[in-house]
């Protein structure tokens, strides 16, 4: 690990990986990526027991929707109500920390979850919305936000 | 008949850190190489199922480590073969194929970028910015909160739909900006609503520091408004040729 060095510089990037990664991390990383090859498909033969990993995080939608009405609604504690307010006002609301807590939270809870399924062993198959293509249409994503 | 674990495979004059902790019993890893080309193995847990967490973590840990110093090419995890069957059925019946990625793939890294709003301050702009937003979220405030179900439900569609755009026009100039440091870019669709950015670059070491250098600029340009996380170096896992 001489080669590839670590930059501690200025700070405003958060560094990751290289062993040092989170689980959540991780899952996103590697799981459905890499070399197959055919011969690990005889591997039942050898008497090996391999779990099915498939963890996504996927919300459903309205349970999407409701957070982020939330989020959205939790705005006016730290302001004066109706119209907006100034970015400054925000920044410090941010830094004064609730909404911050908040929002970790539900990350670690969607980290357990993951964590849960691995530890577990439990089959999940839930395809929709992965590796789709980057740009598309919003009335496209709406369609399917409806399903 | 006994199984071995392959993390990975590596060029045959490769050298392997000497730290790395396998997921066997054992934790050994080691290499079994067939002419140009030499898998990265090491011994199976037989008392369990493989896959869990740790498991996991460990494969990670030892590809990305590999890939500190040296191209790899990292296997789907989890991998088991035949203990036989690791030159005879995995290395050389492949083996001009696994040459010649492991030559594309040599003297370059793979970077994640991924990148999540600043909930608070961009929502505040949305709230600022569209008047059905904000319209929705003043009524939603002055209803019970057993009444403003659909509206809340509405109102949180305007805001996801709105952040998506959002992300998808901001990821994408993001990623531009990184693009010209990279041999190769994969980007994937974000997860989240308020995840800006989730791209891999395959960056060749002799660029590392600039491309850091960039990521770092970027991150500091957008302060306060995106706040970025940036994984590697790590195995090309984006940059696997099919088949």
């Amino acid at each position: 690990m001489t080669v590839a060095t670590q930059r501690q510089g200025g700070g405003y990037v958060e560094r990751g990986g290289g062993g040092s990664s989170s689980l959540a991390d991780v899952v996103e990383l590697i799981l459905d990526k890499g070399l197959v090859i055919d011969v690990f498909v005889r591997v039942s033969l050898v008497g090996i027991e391999i779990l099915t990993i498939d963890a996504r995080i996927v919300v459903a939608s309205v349970d999407t929707f409701l957070r982020f009405a939330e989020a959205t609604n939790r705005l006016d504690l730290y302001g004066k109500g109706k119209g907006g307010k100034d970015l400054t006002e925000l920044v410090e609301g941010v830094t004064e920390g609730g909404a911050r807590g908040k929002t970790t939270g539900m990350l670690d809870a969607a980290v357990d979850k993951v964590g849960d399924m691995l530890g577990g062993g439990r089959e999940e198959r839930e395809p929709e919305r992965e590796e789709a293509p980057r740009r598309r249409p919003a009335r496209q994503r709406a369609r399917e936000r409806e399903e | 008949m006994s199984a071995t674990y392959v993390y990975g495979l590596v060029g045959a004059d490769a050298r392997l850190p000497e730290d790395l902790k396998g997921l066997g019993p054992s934790g050994r890893v080691s290499t079994i190489a067939h002419g140009e080309v030499a898998a990265i193995v090491g011994d199976v847990p037989v008392d369990r199922p493989i896959g869990t967490r740790d498991d996991l973590l460990a494969h990670e840990a030892v590809v990305d480590a590999v890939a500190a110093t040296t191209a790899v090419l990292p296997m789907r995890f989890p991998a088991v073969v035949e203990s036989d069957g690791v030159v005879e059925e995995l290395i050389a019946p492949h083996h001009d194929h696994f040459v010649d990625v492991l030559d594309a793939l040599d003297g370059k890294v793979q970077f994640t970028l991924k990148g999540r709003y600043e909930q608070d301050v961009v929502l505040a702009e949305l709230v600022e910015e569209d008047p059905e937003i904000r319209a929705l979220q003043e009524k939603v405030r002055e209803l019970p909160e057993d009444a403003s179900y659909y509206d809340r439900v509405r109102l949180g569609e305007l805001v996801v739909t709105a952040l998506e755009e959002r992300r998808d026009d901001e990821g994408e100039r993001l990623v531009q900006r990184l693009e010209p440091f990279a041999a190769e870019v994969v980007a994937h669709r974000p997860g989240q609503p308020d995840d800006v950015v989730n791209a891999a670059f395959l960056v060749e070491r002799a660029r590392i520091g600039e491309f850091e250098d960039t990521v770092e600029d970027t991150g500091r340009d957008l302060a306060g408004r995106v706040r970025l996380r940036l994984l590697g170096p790590l195995a090309p896992y984006d940059f696997v040729p099919e088949g």
